[in-house]
């Protein structure tokens, strides 16, 4: 089968340009991150080994306009368009699958995505789309389907594969009797995570995600096939893994190294980032950094980043992560007060933030904290606790770079829902749920926290922070000179766009 | 991070021990996790409840990792320390324990039996059997807790190895039996799939995975 995985441009009234890929909230950049959403590569992977022709679409990456997008896919007359939601972008995927479908009436059209997987007849009613899968499992699912559909021309009737909703008649939305859909079950993945096949880089143009990444110290960067599936926590109320349909799973270090091993080899890659939700710990952790040094891949000039949840992470295994040459940690602060950490289900204690701080940067490591503001119930004091906090951390040299985002319930998470159950949703426009403003209510007006989020953001100006990153010069790390004349420039660049997108709707 | 104090340290086998501890104040559904360390580590890690969801403390069915960071600290306290208990979380839970029509089948390998353990203490009325891999007889921990002919272990050493896989099949199990897994991730994988194969819907199956 002729199978696009399928990423349209999405451009908003200012000219910016909406980022999506799993694990990511859409947010709209001018200036651009490229992200590589891995479990697709992963499925598009997975089906050209299987002998499917596949048509890597990213619109975003490939520079394409919406048009020049929509031309090349129609061209290419795919049997199958398969395509990523979020709750923000709904409206545009509902409109863009009924023109896709105007243009390509045979093309059978499969909506897969976190917001769609928890409303599926939604999106039905709303738009031509033939499938929904209720996975974000896409590899794993995607392969079964699409051999399933290229052997049974009546696949709409009998296909009983778990996970999906069908439509059950190609042009049901004009038939006088209404749409009919048919449920085939949850999907529960538990199968090894070494059966998907490791992400193909020519099949998806790696190098186009290579630069514009603001994870990246140093260029080419790439995302590795990630080696944890959903969340080995899963239990945050804000975050998308979270559901007793989602499992968590695990590839194995051995097949990770190897990966790493090629990408730097074979690629020349400079820096490796794995956006699993939460990496490796303990056993399997220091196994893969020691598996990193036994193969010299430490001694290569390239950098490692990690996603990670602070306590998961002991002394002796950030040491080692440092001689096998991690750099950037990513961690989620998501506040600093204990209230709004227990809502979140967050299942870290602050009393341990600064030990697991000290300990990554002791080893000269970068950590990166990611910081929300606007929770429905966040007080005065709540808030100005959390900016004074990060002050605290990044004025310190604990913690080197920054990310605030405005809390947006997205997708149905438990956050999402809680909103809805308890009234405080300012909206159910989709459209505005892209994180550029608030839309709960909350006990301050919405300017604090924008006001916040400009405050936090400015940290990267004040002279107390560039000081501190001076004084790392005398560590005569090259990372360290590398922090401070590139990626500052380019940190600076983007600080000045999240400011503007996070602050565009205060009140001047 | 709350501390509560360990009530009891009770070695169950050379490598497993059960902790019993004071039990926060918060509602409790059998079957939930917590966040276990020792004071001042900076690094814990999920536990699942081994005790009954109601009773005035908590316990902890806990395997000693070699090498690892948390669970041979945990070893080491004594009735009186602090310990810290953070939770509970996560949804690995009975949905439906006051229907009587229900079957259960709990399928576990080593200290996964723990919230197994807690849905029995809990729930005395639901109708369940336990499947439990084991690797030798002193890892059949507390069986006698169980009613008689409610717990069958698998011993993966000694004179006839078996594994609950084997086990499986060669039994039969009823497509409309409520599974909960929860071991380690092979055994799930493997046990998925023979139960997928006997036509136990997905919609039917619960996971838990210890890493």
């Amino acid at each position: 089968m002729k199978v696009s995985i399928s990423y349209p441009p999405i451009v908003n009234e200012l000219g910016q340009k909406a980022m999506v890929s799993q694990n990511r909230n859409v947010q709209f950049f001018k200036e651009p991150t490229y992200l590589l959403p891995v479990t697709y590569a992963q499925a598009g992977t997975w089906l050209k080994n299987e002998g499917h022709d596949v048509y890597w679409d990213d619109g975003n990456a490939q520079l394409k306009t919406y048009d020049e997008w929509f031309a090349d896919l129609v061209a290419w007359i795919p049997d199958m368009i398969v395509v990523e939601s979020t709750t923000p972008t709904m409206k545009f995927y509902w409109q863009t699958i009924t023109e896709l479908k105007a243009a390509l009436p045979d093309s059978i059209i499969v909506m897969t995505g976190y917001h769609a997987m928890r409303k599926p007849e939604e999106t039905l009613d709303a738009c031509p789309a033939d499938i929904v899968l209720l996975s974000n499992h896409v590899d794993f699912a995607l392969h079964r389907l699409v051999d399933f559909i290229a052997a049974h021309p009546d696949w709409r009737a009998i296909c009983e594969l778990e996970g999906l909703v069908i439509r059950q008649k190609a042009d049901d939305l004009i038939a006088s009797s209404g749409p009919e859909y048919r449920h085939t079950g949850s999907f529960r993945q538990v199968e090894p995570l070494d059966n998907s096949p490791l992400v193909d880089r020519d099949l998806v143009q790696w190098q186009r995600y290579a630069y514009e990444n603001g994870n990246f110290l140093q260029t080419p960067g790439t995302y590795a096939t990630s080696v944890i599936r959903d969340c080995m926590f899963g239990k945050c109320t804000f975050c998308r893994y979270n559901g007793p349909d989602l499992t968590f799973s695990m590839m194995s270090v051995e097949r990770s190294l190897d990966e790493y091993q090629d990408l730097i080899e074979n690629h020349g890659v400079k820096e490796i980032f794995d956006d699993s939700g939460v990496w490796y710990r303990g056993r399997e952790a220091r196994a893969f950094a020691q598996g990193i040094i036994d193969r010299g891949l430490h001694k290569k000039g390239c950098y490692f980043g990690i996603n990670t949840r602070f306590e998961y992470l002991d002394e002796e295994t950030i040491k080692l992560m440092a001689e096998a040459n991690f750099r950037f940690v990513l961690l989620g602060y998501e506040a600093a007060d204990d209230e709004t950490l227990q809502r979140l289900n967050k299942g870290y204690q602050l009393q341990h933030v600064e030990k697991c701080l000290t300990w990554l940067t002791q080893y000269g490591l970068h950590p990166h904290l990611t910081i929300m503001v606007g929770y429905y119930w966040q007080t005065r004091e709540q808030l100005d606790k959390t900016v004074s906090e990060v002050k605290r951390l990044m004025f310190s040299g604990l913690a080197r770079t920054l990310q605030v985002t405005l809390c947006t319930p997205l997708d149905y998470t438990p956050y999402h829902r809680e909103c809805i159950d308890k009234g405080v949703l300012l909206t159910d426009d989709y459209d505005d749920f892209d994180m550029s403003k608030l839309i709960v209510e909350t006990p301050l007006p919405h300017d604090a926290y924008y006001q916040a989020v400009r405050e936090m953001y400015s940290i990267a100006f004040h002279p107390r922070f560039i000081l501190r990153q001076i004084g790392f010069l005398l560590r005569f790390k090259k990372r360290e000179w590398q922090f401070l004349f590139t990626y500052s420039l380019r940190a600076i660049r983007r600080v000045r766009q999240h400011i503007f997108n996070l602050t565009r709707n205060e009140t001047r | 991070m709350p501390t509560f104090k360990v009530l009891e340290n009770r070695q169950l086998s050379e490598h497993t021990f059960c902790l019993k501890t004071e039990r926060p104040s918060d509602t409790i559904v059998a079957g939930q996790c917590f966040n276990v360390g020792v004071p001042g580590s900076g690094v814990n890690r999920e536990y699942s409840m081994y005790s009954d969801a109601n009773a005035p403390h908590l316990e902890f069915l806990i395997r000693q990792v070699e090498g690892g960071t948390v669970s041979p600290a945990l070893a080491a306290v004594e009735p009186g320390d602090p310990v810290e208990v953070d939770g509970p979380y996560g949804e690995f839970t009975l949905k439906t324990p006051d229907d009587s029509s229900l079957n259960y089948l709990f399928i576990c390998t080593g200290t996964g039996i723990a919230p197994f353990h807690s849905f029995a203490a809990t729930y005395p009325d639901i109708r369940y059997q336990i499947l439990h891999g084991v690797r030798r007889d002193d890892e059949q921990y507390d069986a006698a807790h169980y009613p008689a002919g409610a717990y069958t272990s698998v011993l993966s050493q000694g004179a006839k190895p078996q594994c609950v896989t084997d086990y499986l099949k060669s039994h039969t199990v009823d497509p409309d039996t409520i599974v909960y897994l929860c071991g380690n991730r092979s055994m799930i994988i493997d046990v998925f799939a023979i139960l997928r194969d006997a036509g136990v819907p997905g919609d039917n199956l619960f996971t838990e995975v210890f890493f």
